[in-house]
């Protein structure tokens, strides 16, 4: 037998399709032709996260640290742990233009550019091959993600683009150096102009809830900044100028990065505010000494109207700002959330 | 929220309309209820351009964004909170400047200066939270409890008309042609609705009122349209693609069209015409172009298909834009009053994001077996064979005329339009209009003595060419409209239409049938008004409306 799952987006929309008991949600969805997002389908990322509000279910095998035992009467489940024992009504943290309707083929690029823009922190530039239904086309929204593979290497890691959405086939990343990370190793070793890597994607929800009118608020950790940069892209050349804070956080002044791409996007946006968070400055280091968290903290207890929060950066600066920005009176639907190991 | 401005609404037992998070059309509870408080400030421009108006004096550019902050408001048209916020700012700005207009004008002829209250003293909050609140100001069922739901629904019927007509007021003004008499029109029904009116009759007059400027402003769009572009002739249009690079363009605005078409000149790159669109192939100016190769795809309706399949960039508009989907989202594009949170929009003409996505888009791979529609029906082309026609209703070759057009839509029961078509007579002729005719236009109808059967009169607003028509025909056979043998079968979705059932309605015409359904906002009470004054008439079985169509006439 299987159970009818409705999947409700945050815009309304729903999709429905049917699971059996013996399948995981994300893969009946895939299999009825709907692809919600999802990077590892092993219950590690966090990036299938939804609520089951009616029926009952089975979680199997995921990381706890993405649903504590607390969130248990909240009812937030992982799209592909979950297994029905009823009828299900899930809803999605996400616009219904989230869901792909088809399987995208990888598409074939090349590095044309990788420099270090700062200490630990490397911009890497792709120009994607024609493809024959797109050509040099790459649908994407500004926030998301795409996996970047050397097949030959075995190694893939996904990246938040930083630029928009474009019809030269040019893609931007900016990437943190990880001491253990396989493909920064790469990256700073082997990785040179003329290479070839495939892309896959793009996926995620990370995004601008456009339809908000609050203020909004970005906090990045590091190279979090990506999406934010490729929102801010967005933001200019649109013309959709908003009240906007940027908070950027790095450990010392010799990580700052992209400070004049920052500066050139406040030209265009007259509303965007930009803060740089130096959590172990020099002593010449004249403006703000702390977190983003800390950054934010004193920005919102001086503002009237209470800005969405938008997070980008490493778990913990996730965590402590949720914290902080609902101890702050924030509701938890105004806080958006992508979080990088 | 609630809205019952268009055809879609929610029907339920515990009364019509959209009252939830999201309309049915799209459009999120935030937008709805900027939108309604758009139209409350709109109201407080037009109270004092009237009262400066009666004293001699405008102010153009108010006068322009009544017309376009009306036509933002229209069913699928714009769907941006943040867009509605600045407007609503916008129309304070002006409003304040019109005051002082009034007031000097006042002061200087020695007249009282009224004190206006309501939406002429409206300010609006600064955090979304309170604009949200003051929303319920311009609410459509504001003092329903006090009024009744008749009262409501004449007050909403004279608002979405006067939309209809704003509308296509700015589609003439884009054009180069404006009146005042139009913009008087507007400014006296909307200062009259700013007194929250409870006299049903006064309202009957009001929306009979905005019937009568929306003929004008048919007029004046018709001019508008062949003054730039050249009069109507009848011409083929090809309906299926050639290889190539391609643009499509979807809407009612001409104007973008021959922008567009300057701007890709030699470029190697087709032209496709979408929905209501597909007239310009009509018009000589725009035919001229050899890149406008045909039109793509039908109604409305059908958008998120068409546009998912369609292989290159996409223009729309004016009226009729539907969410997006991922497939396309990041190469359509809006213009004018249009607008989707997330959907980049293009200002003044400039369409060169579209020209780069098309020269990189692949375009249609080959070439499909040529298809066409006949287009060009307008007045002049009809009135240009008077002579046959007049010969053909004298010999008994055509016994009946039929209009059936109005817009398109996803409901079902519209399927009663298509089988309307299909079983009239063979000594009929259908003439159609609007994005209606996509249910049965590439039908091989015949014709009667070289008079094709099927005669495209246009867009929604060439009702005005259908109008001059049934006026000539009415001369040539010395009687009254209502004495031809001619039925009018309207369908309706958005206020353009219902601006275009008011303008019927002024000019006396009755026993229209009006469909897919009666407007949410009709009650009871006032359909019966409206079936006893104009004998209005439901839909109801086809064969059997088409038989009592044709027996009374007859």
């Amino acid at each position: 037998m299987s159970y009818s799952i409705t999947l409700v987006t945050l815009d309304g929309n729903k999709i429905q399709f049917n699971c059996e008991p013996s399948q995981t949600v994300q893969d009946a969805a895939e299999n009825a032709g709907f692809f919600p997002p999802a990077i590892c389908k092993m219950g590690s990322c966090g990036s299938c996260l939804a609520v089951c509000d009616t029926g009952d279910y089975e979680l199997k095998n995921y990381s706890e640290g993405l649903l504590p035992s607390e969130t248990e009467e909240s009812k937030a489940v992982l799209l592909c742990r979950t297994y029905p024992q009823s009828d299900l009504m899930i809803h999605a943290p996400y616009n219904s233009d989230r869901i792909q309707n088809h399987q995208k083929t990888p598409r074939d690029a090349t590095i044309i550019e990788i420099k270090v823009l700062a200490e630990r922190t490397m911009s890497l530039v792709l120009q994607l091959s024609e493809d024959e239904e797109q050509g040099l086309g790459f649908d994407f929204e500004a926030g998301q993600f795409v996996e970047l593979e050397r097949e030959d290497l075995n190694l893939k890691r996904a990246y938040s683009i930083a630029n928009t959405a474009n019809w030269e086939g040019r893609l931007e990343f900016l990437i943190r150096l990880q001491d253990q990370g396989k493909f920064s190793q790469f990256l700073k070793d082997q990785a040179a102009v003329g290479q070839a890597l495939k892309v896959h994607g793009p996926s995620g929800t990370f995004g601008l809830q456009g339809q908000s009118l609050n203020p909004r608020c970005f906090i990045a950790g590091g190279t979090g900044l990506a999406p934010f940069l490729s929102i801010l892209r967005r933001m200019a050349e649109w013309g959709e100028d908003h009240p906007t804070q940027l908070f950027l956080g790095v450990n010392n002044e010799a990580e700052i990065f992209c400070h004049q791409e920052l500066k050139d996007l406040q030209q265009s946006l007259s509303k965007l505010e930009v803060t740089i968070c130096v959590w172990k400055p020099s002593d010449k280091w004249e403006w703000f000494r702390g977190t983003p968290a800390d950054a934010l903290g004193v920005y919102l207890k001086q503002t009237d109207v209470l800005p969405d929060i938008y997070l980008c950066g490493p778990p913990r600066l996730v965590e402590i700002t949720t914290e902080m920005v609902l101890e702050q009176g924030i509701n938890a639907e105004n806080i958006y959330c992508e979080r990088f190991g | 929220m609630f809205c019952y401005q268009c055809d879609q609404t929610t029907r339920s037992e515990n009364g019509d309309g959209c009252s939830t998070e999201k309309g049915v059309c799209g459009k999120d509870a935030t937008t709805s209820d900027l939108q309604d408080l758009l139209v409350y400030a709109i109201k407080g421009i037009a109270q004092y351009g009237k009262r400066a108006r009666d004293l001699g004096k405008t102010d153009k550019k108010a006068d322009e964004f009544i017309l376009y902050g009306l036509f933002t408001t229209l069913t699928n048209v714009n769907f941006n909170a943040h867009r509605f916020v600045e407007l609503i700012h916008e129309a304070i700005e002006i409003r304040e400047r019109v005051k002082t207009l009034y007031e000097t004008v006042a002061t200087e002829q020695g007249q009282a200066i009224e004190v206006l209250k309501g939406s002429a003293s409206f300010i609006p909050a600064s955090s979304q939270d309170d604009l949200l609140i003051q929303a319920q100001w311009g609410a459509i069922l504001r003092g329903q409890d006090i009024v009744g739901d008749d009262i409501i629904g004449l007050r909403a019927m004279m608002i979405y008309g006067l939309k209809g007509t704003a509308a296509y007021a700015y589609h003439a003004f884009v054009l180069g042609y404006e009146d005042d008499v139009i913009y008087a029109g507007i400014e006296k029904a909307l200062d009259f609705l700013s007194t929250d009116p409870t006299d049903a009759d006064a309202l009957l007059t009001g929306n009979m009122d905005i019937g009568t400027v929306n003929l004008k402003v048919m007029e004046l769009l018709d001019a508008a349209n062949t003054g730039n572009f050249g009069v109507q002739e009848p011409a083929q249009a090809r309906i299926t693609p050639i290889k190539g690079k391609a643009i499509l363009i979807s809407g009612h605005d001409l104007k973008d069209l021959h922008e567009l078409l300057e701007q890709t000149k030699d470029k190697g790159i087709n032209i496709y015409t979408h929905g209501e669109m597909l007239p310009a192939h009509a018009y000589p100016i725009l035919r001229s172009y050899s890149h406008l190769v045909g039109n793509y795809g039908g109604a409305w309706q059908n958008q998120n298909k068409e546009f998912a399949d369609f292989p290159g960039p996409i223009l729309m508009t004016s009226n009729c834009l539907i969410e997006p989907t991922a497939a396309y989202k990041q190469r359509i594009f809006t213009a004018g009053p249009v607008g989707w949170q997330g959907v980049r929009h293009l200002e003044n003409h400039d369409f060169s994001p579209l020209i780069k996505i098309a020269s990189a888009m692949l375009g249609f791979k080959t070439d499909e077996a040529e298809k066409t529609v006949t287009v060009g029906f307008g007045r002049h082309a009809v009135l240009g064979v008077a002579d046959k026609v007049i010969d053909a209703v004298k010999s008994g070759a055509i016994k009946h005329f039929f209009l059936i057009g109005g817009c398109d839509g996803a409901a079902p029961g519209r399927n009663y339009y298509t089988e309307l078509a299909e079983k009239t007579p063979d000594d009929s002729i259908i003439l159609t209009l609007g994005c209606g005719k996509y249910r049965f236009h590439e039908q091989d109808f015949g014709n009667i003595g070289g008079i094709p059967r099927l005669l495209d009169i246009g867009q929604c607003n060439d009702t005005y060419s259908a109008i001059q028509i049934a006026s000539a025909l009415a001369d040539a056979f010395e009687c009254e409209v209502n004495e031809l043998p001619l039925s009018f079968m309207i369908s309706w979705f958005e206020q353009k239409a219902v601006a275009v059932l008011l303008t019927l309605l002024s000019l006396g015409i009755r026993g229209i049938h009006l469909g897919p359904s009666i407007p949410a906002f009709i009650t009871p009470s006032v359909l019966a008004i409206l079936v006893d004054k104009f004998d209005l008439k439901a839909n109801g079985d086809p064969a059997e409306d088409l038989a009592a169509a044709l027996k009374k006439a007859a």
